[in-house]
């Protein structure tokens, strides 16, 4: 048992060294697939509201969405609140700041992207309605493609060349992980997750039922 | 019994390693989800939590390799039972408060969406770390295993 060999020995470094070099490596790619320094964002957007999609900035109460276009449950949320949060957006009866994450993986990249390139063409609420309308049952399944994202923005009238563009060059890639940091530092550990007015709503009950909901945005405003 | 020692040594090796590779794996390339797990937990402050997250896959996957090769076995078979044990209190902690987690263990991480506290799962978590305790103080106890880099 007991071989001192020098080339067992030098074998049992060059392994050694190997793991080493291949944590200090994925350190790294962890590290740098989270920088966004460079970053193009949305119009209307800042730091001070976690670079989300912003409407009505002056408004208040403000309702912060987190979001992944690729979640069940989500989409299960939009289908209960999203005609009372769109009239809030689109009358200016509250701010609402949309910050559509990728927890899932790479169409949730490819949505969240081009939500924000709809955003420019003055369609975001159209489009990120399409989304979920369009939601595949199952996660990254290969559905959401550049090109899909693309005939989507045509179903809801974006027929313009700089949203194709936007698409396909993933302009706001960088931009959706500024949103992942942001949500990362304001500990929001799940999809959806609403604050009103900076404070998280209940998770059991005031999420999935539309009067509750509504409820807790209008008692927020009389304060 | 003496004669299946190394054999069961490098068994529990392939068990205990396997799983923290592929644990490491399945989070390494999505940190996001594993910074959310470890907050979840409700442990750590926001900053050391992202900071755990960030770095704890890697370093699963490093010591996953290490126990695999068999290359400083009673030390890792150490530290990989320390680990174990941290993540039983951790997901034990988050039961009795009640927390509405995932484990986040493969992935998958945070708070279940529904808000609810699933049971069973906690149980079956508890169990796994359980049996990969058992593993790491097998080859702590007996390191000298078939297959391995330490002579």
């Amino acid at each position: 048992m007991a071989s001192n060999k020098p080339e067992d020995k030098g074998l049992r470094n060059t392994v050694i060294g190997t793991v080493l070099f291949i944590v200090v490596a994925l350190v790294g790619v962890s590290l740098y697939t989270n920088s966004s320094k460079n970053a193009t964002l949305p119009g209307g957007t800042s730091k001070s509201d976690g670079y989300g999609i912003t409407f009505n900035s002056k408004a208040t109460p403000q309702i912060d969405i987190w979001e992944d276009f690729q979640c069940p449950i989500c989409k299960t949320f939009e289908g209960i609140n999203n005609s009372y949060v769109n009239d809030l957006a689109t009358s200016g009866k509250a701010k609402v700041v949309y910050h559509p994450m990728a927890f899932i993986g790479a169409e949730s990249v490819t949505a969240a992207n081009a939500a924000a390139c709809s955003n420019e063409e003055g369609k975001f609420i159209q489009f990120h309605k399409a989304l979920y309308e369009n939601q595949s049952p199952t996660e990254n399944s290969g559905k959401w493609t550049s090109d899909a994202m693309i005939s989507l923005g045509k179903s809801v009238g974006i027929k313009t060349k700089s949203f194709e563009t936007c698409v396909k060059d993933a302009k706001f890639g960088d931009w959706i992980k500024k949103i992942g940091n942001d949500a990362s530092s304001k500990n929001v550990n799940a999809t959806p997750t609403v604050f009103i007015n900076g404070k998280e709503i209940d998770r059991q009950t005031q999420y999935m039922n539309a009067d509750a909901f509504k409820a807790a945005v209008e008692a927020a405003r009389t304060k | 019994m003496k004669k299946f020692q190394p054999w069961i040594t490098l068994l529990f090796r392939l068990i205990l390693g396997g799983v923290l590779v592929a644990a490491g794996w399945l989070k390494v390339f999505n940190t996001y989800e594993s910074k959310a797990s470890v907050r979840a937990y409700d442990l750590l402050p926001v900053g050391a939590a992202n900071l755990l997250g960030t770095v704890l896959p890697s370093l699963e996957i490093g010591l996953g390799l290490l126990i695999i090769l068999g290359i400083w076995s009673r030390m890792m078979a150490l530290i990989g039972t320390g680990l174990m044990i941290i993540f039983v209190i951790a997901i034990s902690q988050a039961w009795i408060r009640g927390l509405p987690i995932n484990c986040g263990c493969f992935g998958n991480g945070g708070l279940t969406a529904d808000g609810k506290v699933n049971h069973w799962t906690y149980f079956s978590e508890i169990l796994r770390d359980l049996g990969l305790i058992v593993c790491g103080i097998y080859i702590y106890r007996n390191p000298v295993g078939k297959l391995a880099l330490d002579k």
